[in-house]
């Protein structure tokens, strides 16, 4: 394997092109549920879980279907349908499982559904793995590996942004600025921190 | 009569999907770099708004309770594919500018939110009504953020120059310009709003 | 001053002790600053002004559209950003660009947070990053020092194809292009020192911050497998400038003592990582205004140990 893109798609997903700082991904639910810590925390692992494991079944669709029969126009279609009816299933399968990780978990996977960054993932994973040249081991590794970087990605921007949200509550921010107008703000400058970053080369 | 007329307008301004909801953010950062940008995904979203509003209103006695959510996306997403089909055939520049984020109209929590909060409840015509409002308030919201962003971090205005002896702020051409646009304009229509109320 | 008590947020400090630090972090700077006009001419005095005149202004029109004391203005506070944020550019720009930055720091790194004491990211930080990211071109046209035979150079001592090679002499005394402020780093130390003996700084960041930089250079280094030139990468850059004088800033650095290190740390590997192997020559800026970022998330994690408890 080759070391140099093993590392470049790790640093690229987290910090680079990290989906909220720098592809507005999943912008939502950062900005709706990065009030308080915990909460924050427990979106994070769920769109980690989710983010590769519809990275690996949505490889698998676009590898074994779509590519051999020349249907690559239905991918979103396809991508959207099996993401959805896997995070259905994964909330079937914790609530038969474990009533207390469906109790914390439970409310964030349906809101995973339509979060942006797990069909972001996925079909970035088509565009960027399924060129010429690439086989079809390196674009199954590196497809995982995305979808679990983003999602590390994912976590690392809510815990900061929580973290900064808890504080703000004793800040004595302008009434208008408030909430989201602020989160944006705040936002903006750890996108900015994040372009520290770009250029990274191996 | 009248009814209509409010589910039009309460798109464009009480309920703007952008700057009082906060929904659909990712389109309308992420390709708010030029008006055309703008412009184009403006309109391929009103266009899916349509369309997926119409049909769901359509057959909504017919689509049960449980797996509502599946058939919406389904019907959204087949008019997110002909829009990126038709995008790909006639506007090929456009389609490679807005990459992923087509596709992505998928997931816009507008869509979806007009399907499951008016759609599957009103009549055709109302369904209508408020998708165009929805999707002329997104427009115009997107235009406003893509207009600014374009003059501050380029200095044009649809491509012509216009400011002249100006060092265009690259801060807005990129990510964190965008988040940055996005959080003064809701705390300043936060703010022109309470002076309002008050007043 | 010995009475100084540093602790958790909010902070509610009386505006003596306030206004008295921050003073003293402006006065240790001086040296500095005084170096810096020597060294590169009357230009780096103009970019001086005009970015504390621009905090100061800026900094008054929010204290009277937000109605408070507008004596607040001289707590210091928009002077020592003001300050710092001229330390951070090429000591030759055009006019405007410290009054932008001064305007971006005071308004969008402070004041939208609610003023003195309230800020998550350092001021001066978000001012410089900010005018590094819109006009790259005007913050990398470096100025040689008034001696050398061409006025204008293209690279610093980290640039990635640096021509010129320069002592440790040379970069001790800042016989080097670079930002105003950093590249004296014995005027530095004058004002490290004043500080540590007015105990208003610890040395728990800057240390872990520059040792964790040392390590990391001399054994990554381009030079080959522990064979990295640290006191280079510790002496040329701003990493004296930004680990004394900006990531010890009370209000954006962490208030526990483990945390400081922490803190120091993460700096450290960020700037290191970025200088060997990031798009830019230097990443003290952003490491810090990373490091900012999750201040509030190793308070969190590490204040237990403040109170006795033992993990059971």
């Amino acid at each position: 394997m080759d070391l140099a893109m093993f590392l470049s798609v790790i640093i690229g997903a987290i910090f680079v092109n990290n989906f909220i700082l720098s592809k507005f991904l999943g912008l939502c639910s950062f900005i709706g549920i990065s009030k308080e810590t915990k909460p924050a925390i427990y979106m994070g692992i769920s769109v980690t879980f989710v983010t590769t494991c519809a990275s690996i079944i949505t490889w698998a669709i676009y590898n074994f279907i779509l590519v051999p029969f020349h249907i690559e126009y239905l991918r979103t279609i396809s991508f959207i349908l099996v993401i959805a009816s896997f995070v259905q299933l994964v909330e079937i399968v914790i609530k038969k499982f474990s009533q207390a990780l469906y109790r914390t978990l439970g409310i964030y996977l349906p809101l995973i559904t339509v979060n942006c960054a797990v069909l972001g993932v996925a079909v970035l994973n088509s565009e960027m793995f399924f060129k010429r040249g690439i086989n079809t081991l390196t674009s199954f590794t590196m497809s995982a590996l995305q979808g679990f970087c983003v999602g590390l990605g994912y976590i690392l921007v809510m815990l900061f942004m929580s973290g900064i949200r808890e504080r703000l509550e004793l800040c004595d921010i302008p009434k208008s600025f408030k909430d989201a107008p602020i989160a944006f703000i705040i936002a903006s400058l750890m996108s900015m921190a994040f372009m520290g970053f770009s250029g990274f080369r191996f | 009569m009248k009814k209509l007329f409010k589910e039009f307008f309460k798109g464009i301004g009480s309920e703007n999907p952008i700057f009082r909801l906060v929904l659909g953010l990712c389109p309308a950062l992420a390709v708010s770099t030029s008006v055309v940008n703008g412009l184009g995904m403006g309109i391929a979203a009103t266009f899916v708004l349509l369309g997926s509003n119409i049909i769901i209103s359509l057959i909504r006695k017919f689509i049960p309770d449980q797996i509502r959510i599946p058939c919406f996306i389904v019907i959204i997403a087949t008019f997110v594919t002909i829009v990126e089909l038709a995008m790909k055939a006639y506007a090929p520049e456009l389609s490679k500018a807005l990459g992923i984020f087509v596709p992505l109209i998928v997931v816009n929590c507008i869509v979806l939110g007009r399907a499951e909060a008016f759609a599957c409840k009103e009549d055709v015509l109302a369904s209508m009504l408020d998708a165009l409002g929805m999707g002329v308030g997104f427009t115009f919201a997107l235009l406003l953020i893509s207009a600014i962003r374009e003059l501050l971090g380029n200095g044009t205005f649809l491509g012509f120059l216009i400011l002249k002896n100006f060092d265009p702020i690259l801060y807005f051409m990129l990510a964190p310009g965008a988040l940055l646009v996005i959080g003064l304009l809701i705390g300043g229509i936060n703010f022109l709003s309470s002076k309002r109320r008050s007043a | 001053m010995s009475k100084l008590t540093v602790s958790p947020s909010p902070h509610i400090k009386s505006s003596q002790t306030t206004n008295k630090i921050m003073w003293a972090v402006v006065i240790s700077l001086i040296p500095a600053g005084i170096a810096g006009v020597y060294i590169f001419g009357i230009s780096s005095l103009n970019v001086i002004a005009f970015s504390i005149l621009s905090c100061i202004f800026t900094e008054a029109l929010f204290l009277k559209l937000r109605n408070k004391d507008p004596k607040a203005v001289l707590d210091g506070s928009a002077v020592l950003t003001g300050l710092l944020l001229a330390y951070n550019l090429p000591p030759q720009t055009p006019f405007w660009i410290p009054i932008v930055g001064g305007m971006i720091s005071i308004a969008l790194g402070k004041q939208i947070f609610g003023g003195l004491g309230q800020n998550i990211f350092n001021p001066a930080l978000v001012g410089r990053a900010f005018l590094q990211i819109s006009w790259p071109v005007y913050m990398t046209a470096w100025k040689n020092p008034r001696w050398w035979p061409d006025a204008i150079s293209g690279a610093t001592p980290l640039a990635k194809k640096a021509s010129v090679h320069f002592s440790y002499m040379d970069l001790f005394l800042g016989n080097r292009p670079g930002s105003l402020g950093e590249v004296c780093v014995i005027a530095l130390l004058i004002g490290v020192a004043f500080l540590l003996v007015t105990k208003i700084i610890s040395l728990r960041v800057p240390l872990s911050y520059i040792g964790t930089v040392g390590i990391i250079t001399w054994v990554f280094g381009k030079e080959g497998f522990f064979k990295g030139d640290f006191i280079f990468n510790i002496l040329a850059g701003g990493i004296i400038l930004g680990a004394f004088f900006m990531a010890t800033d009370y209000v954006t650095s962490p208030l526990t003592k483990k945390g400081k290190i922490v803190f120091g740390i993460g700096c450290g590997v960020l700037t290191a990582i970025i200088r060997l192997r990031g798009g830019y020559p230097e990443g003290v800026c952003y490491s810090i205004l990373f490091m900012n970022a999750a201040v509030p998330i190793i308070d969190r994690f590490t204040k237990t140990k403040k109170y006795g408890f033992i993990k059971k």
